[in-house]
């Protein structure tokens, strides 16, 4: 072998070398890796919306029959958490012996007061319910809250009546009050 | 000592049931929204009658001279809290021409009775809330307290015409009309 071969060979050496070396610098690094904590509340709501908030009547003395001068639509919206079973609308007075007075004593209980939800029958407000007095509410509708609802909206046409065939000594006057209506999902 | 352990669990795990069963049981309630009431009772008062015409066969002299029919007068009421009187009243525009011939011949009010109610025959002349000074009579006063603020009563008017006063012997036969108001006041 002459000592061009040798050389030749030596090249050929260095030059895989420094291939090899080229290779190991181009490998990845990685960093370890860091966590990122996400968190999205989507809260619960019952919200609902009256189209109107001012009812007006024209009594006539010991009559039963004495409706509101409009009928109220309360349209009630939700979104709610899967533990909540069930929805309920509801219409009351804070005193069940003066749903509407003349401020001077004389009174209309809400006894005498009557709701009809969506052309069902008139009802008067004599129950305990969540809210206001006691003997002094009425428990509008009530849904049922499934896997296919949890979101959802209800309206309830509500019309208006005042009895007062059970008052028939009531004096003239104007008699005002506040009718109440709220929800609740539980 | 195993079993104490599997008692512990027991409790724990019940604790936490319960827990989840009071998170479940929580109300979610809505904002309340309210609507305001506004009723009105109009006062009211009204007065009807059974019939609206009487005669009378008039007999010259005669303190006796029955009309041909009694009225009975009804009146209603729806009153304001305040009030503390209905009064009923009978009367003419003009005391001196109750009745009338009209060539200038008159029956007075003062010949001219109601009796109310069976009770006694009386003159129109007295100053009331309507009509002509003396040409009128409170039938009735019905005091108002808070069992009767609305209300009713009747009145059944018998009536007469007395021909026996001043120069009423001397009246002329004629037919003599006129006109009997009846109205009812609350007061105050």
């Amino acid at each position: 072998m002459t000592w061009q071969g040798k050389l030749g060979r030596i090249a050929v050496f260095a030059l895989l070398m420094a291939g090899l070396a080229a290779t190991s610098h181009a490998q990845v690094r990685n960093s370890g890796a860091s966590t990122i904590t996400l968190q999205a509340v989507l809260t619960d709501s019952i919200s609902i919306s009256l189209s109107s908030s001012a009812v007006n009547f024209n009594l006539a003395q010991g009559s039963a029959s004495n409706p509101g001068s409009t009928g109220v639509t309360a349209t009630t919206t939700w979104l709610l958490k899967p533990s909540v079973g069930s929805l309920s609308l509801y219409a009351y007075f804070s005193s069940s012996t003066a749903a509407l007075t003349d401020g001077a004593g004389n009174n209309i209980p809400s006894a005498d007061f009557q709701i009809s939800d969506n052309a069902g029958p008139l009802t008067a407000l004599t129950n305990t319910v969540p809210f206001g007095g006691a003997n002094a509410g009425l428990q509008v509708s009530n849904v049922k809250i499934l896997g296919n609802n949890r979101s959802g909206s209800r309206t309830d046409q509500m019309n208006f009546n005042i009895n007062l065939s059970t008052l028939p000594n009531l004096p003239a006057g104007t008699y005002t009050g506040t009718l109440t209506i709220q929800a609740q999902a539980i | 000592m195993k079993t104490g352990r599997l008692f512990r669990i027991a409790i724990i795990a019940l604790g936490m049931a319960l827990a989840t069963t009071m998170a479940t049981a929580q109300a979610i309630n809505s904002g309340a929204q309210t609507i305001a009431l506004n009723a009105t009772l109009a006062e009211s008062l009204t007065l009807s009658l059974s019939s609206n015409a009487v005669n009378f066969t008039l007999a010259a002299g005669s303190a006796a001279n029955a009309g041909s029919t009694n009225i009975t007068a009804t009146t209603a009421w729806v009153l304001k809290p305040g009030r503390t009187a209905v009064g009923v009243y009978a009367y003419f525009a003009n005391a001196a021409s109750a009745l009338t011939d009209g060539a200038g011949n008159n029956i007075p009010s003062s010949a001219f009775f109601i009796a109310d109610n069976a009770g006694a025959s009386t003159a129109l002349t007295n100053t009331v809330a309507f009509g002509g000074a003396n040409g009128g009579l409170q039938l009735a006063n019905v005091a108002i307290t808070g069992a009767n603020k609305n209300s009713s009563r009747t009145d059944v008017m018998a009536f007469n015409i007395n021909l026996t006063g001043g120069t009423l012997p001397q009246l002329p036969a004629a037919t003599y009309t006129g006109t009997l108001n009846i109205q009812a006041q609350a007061t105050p």
